[in-house]
């Protein structure tokens, strides 16, 4: 197996401690599920700018052209530099698209953001948006937000621009079903022949408590890696391996 | 003890920590919540999160925890102060600090601008090419017809119309503002595009202004531009400084790592954000509500003059001595 401690982990898990001293794990949101925030997000703008439309040209037949227009301009500026800084900064730290993914902003600490961090992600959206489409007298500006996907890519944490100069990361508000189904327990319990690091034990436990999701034949042939201490391929492998699970869990 | 022996003897605390949290996510706290018992009951889900994570009670148990804890770490580490307040003491004395301390980005942007507007000014003495590049045949019908010789029609007659004013005043919020949020992205390219920017509307405003003063109706243009440009142009360049904070992060990280020293600048800059924003407010009202009135030129060249000393004054002497915001 090398030596442990070169293994890396690969997964989305961010881990950060506390003012209380203890370590939580915050689930890092990736490009694939930010972009669909984003997606619903601008077609819920895309749908308060038809409304808006109507309603102006109801105005402006009814009463006054350049109050219309007035209303109009002033929209565009706030859902183009607003709409996501009031709804990142509000209490939910999403925008309506963010939540119904699922997902919304914090600090790096795991705090809250503040209301500056918000807004300086939300200004500098403009330059992940590049290589943007100038949508001209609309004055929305989507993007094709190469940059923030690059960056995103690039960093560790999926941060783009925005997120690196405002200190934020995007997780998940929810914890992922962990998908479980046990198998019935061991008959016995089994001690392991040698002495396992903690990492092992808990990789032990797990595949007992992930085993009822896979046939028979994915359990032995995941049991067969751990050959080395069941001493034995196949079948038996597999029982003694969840002999031992049992042994972690229940006996010592 | 075994894991269902640990959920079993805590599982009665959680119900009760879960039913707080959840009265207190709804936004107050109903009468089985005690407010003050909360940090202790927090502390407790972190002691408990550390014990089956060294103990493994398995992966469910530790998410469950891990997520009780984030829970209500979110409800302690809420900010608590009030959004006007904050506002009144940055306006107060964090944006004048903030412009003091990057005196040396401020002169730079004022350069940036400065330098090719007065250029364009002096080369129409010599060349009208210069400004006819810059400007375009629109741009120069444009000023002809706002601020053109003989032509008795003034900026004041267009704003007869009802809601004309705060049609323009939108226009002004939209593009205005809207500039100088471009501006500050821009400092996110290395500071590039901040300085492009600055340096095009330099040339554009510095053009604009020459070819009104030689062929066109000065007083019309300097009655109308007067009252706003101290607070528009100034936005405009402390946008400017604020992108360069940024980009300077990136160009001259310093002793820091670079995503650092990014960090870093965008925490300084904030407060320049924020005061450009503030400044190009002002400017939208003016330029909507008072440039277009039809009063003496003197007393408009006199509102310009007072808008340009009250800055400076501002940024000079407000806030000094205070603790940094």
């Amino acid at each position: 197996m090398g030596n442990r401690s070169e293994i890396k982990k690969i997964d989305t898990l961010q881990s950060v401690e506390l003012g209380d001293g203890v370590e939580i794990l915050l689930r890092v949101a990736g490009p694939y599920v930010r972009s669909m925030a984003l997606i619903i997000d601008y077609l819920i703008i895309l749908g308060i700018l038809i409304l808006l439309g109507i309603a102006t040209s109801f105005i402006s037949i009814g009463a006054n052209e350049n109050i219309a227009d007035g209303i109009m301009m002033i929209s565009l500026f706030l859902l183009s530099w607003g709409y996501f800084a009031f709804f990142e900064g509000g209490k939910r730290s999403a925008t309506p698209g963010k939540r119904s993914m699922g997902i919304r902003v914090i600090d790096r600490s795991g705090n809250a953001a503040s209301r500056g961090q918000v807004f300086v992600r939300n200004i500098l959206r403009y330059v992940d948006m590049l290589p943007g489409v100038p949508t001209g007298a609309a004055g929305i500006f989507i993007g094709g937000y190469g940059v923030g996907l690059t960056t995103c890519f690039l960093s560790k944490k999926f941060q783009r621009v925005g997120d690196f100069v405002a200190n934020t990361v995007v997780v998940y508000d929810k914890p992922v079903d962990q998908m479980k189904a046990s198998i019935p327990p061991a008959l016995k319990k089994l001690a392991p022949p040698i002495a396992l690091t903690r990492e092992e034990q808990a990789a032990i436990v797990s595949f007992r408590e992930r085993a009822g999701l896979w046939s028979e034949a994915r359990r032995v042939e995941l049991a067969d890696h751990a050959a080395a201490i069941t001493n034995a391929q196949g079948q038996l492998g597999k029982t003694r391996l969840l002999e031992m699970a049992h042994w972690l869990t229940e006996g010592k | 003890m075994n894991a269902n022996q640990f959920e079993a003897k805590n599982a009665e605390k959680w119900r009760h920590y879960d039913a707080s949290m959840q009265s207190l996510e709804k936004g107050r706290a109903d009468d089985q919540t005690d407010v003050a018992e909360i940090p202790k009951m927090v502390r407790e889900r972190c002691i408990e999160l550390s014990i089956a994570r060294h103990r493994m009670y398995g992966q469910s148990m530790c998410e469950f925890l891990n997520q009780q804890v984030i829970r209500g770490h979110k409800m302690m580490a809420r900010r608590s102060s009030s959004f006007v307040e904050t506002a009144l003491y940055f306006l107060a004395v964090g944006f004048p600090q903030a412009i003091r301390r990057e005196w040396k980005l401020f002169v730079l942007c004022w350069a940036f601008f400065l330098i090719p507007a007065i250029g364009m000014w002096v080369s129409i003495y010599y060349d009208l090419d210069w400004v006819r590049s810059i400007l375009g045949s629109d741009g120069m019908a444009g000023m002809d017809e706002m601020y053109g010789k003989g032509d008795n029609s003034k900026v004041s007659d267009f704003r007869g119309e009802t809601g004309a004013n705060f049609m323009m005043f939108s226009h002004y919020i939209h593009n205005n503002i809207g500039i100088d949020f471009q501006i500050i992205a821009g400092g996110a390219l290395a500071g590039v595009g901040s300085l492009f920017i600055l340096l095009m509307n330099g040339l554009g405003i510095g053009g604009s202004m020459a070819y009104v003063i030689e062929y066109g109706d000065p007083v019309k243009f300097f009655t109308f531009v007067s009252g706003h440009a101290s607070y528009e142009l100034t936005g405009m360049v402390v946008a400017g400084m604020a992108g360069m904070r940024i980009g300077l992060g990136i160009l001259n990280p310093g002793r820091m790592t670079r995503g650092r020293a990014l960090l870093e600048s965008g925490k300084l800059g904030l407060p320049l954000i924020f005061g450009a924003f503030f400044l190009t407010f002002i400017a939208a009202c003016v330029e909507g509500f008072w440039s277009a009135h039809d009063f003496a030129p003197n007393l408009k060249y006199a509102v310009g003059f007072a808008g340009w000393i009250a800055l400076a004054i501002y940024f000079i002497f407000a806030g000094r001595g205070k603790r940094e915001a």
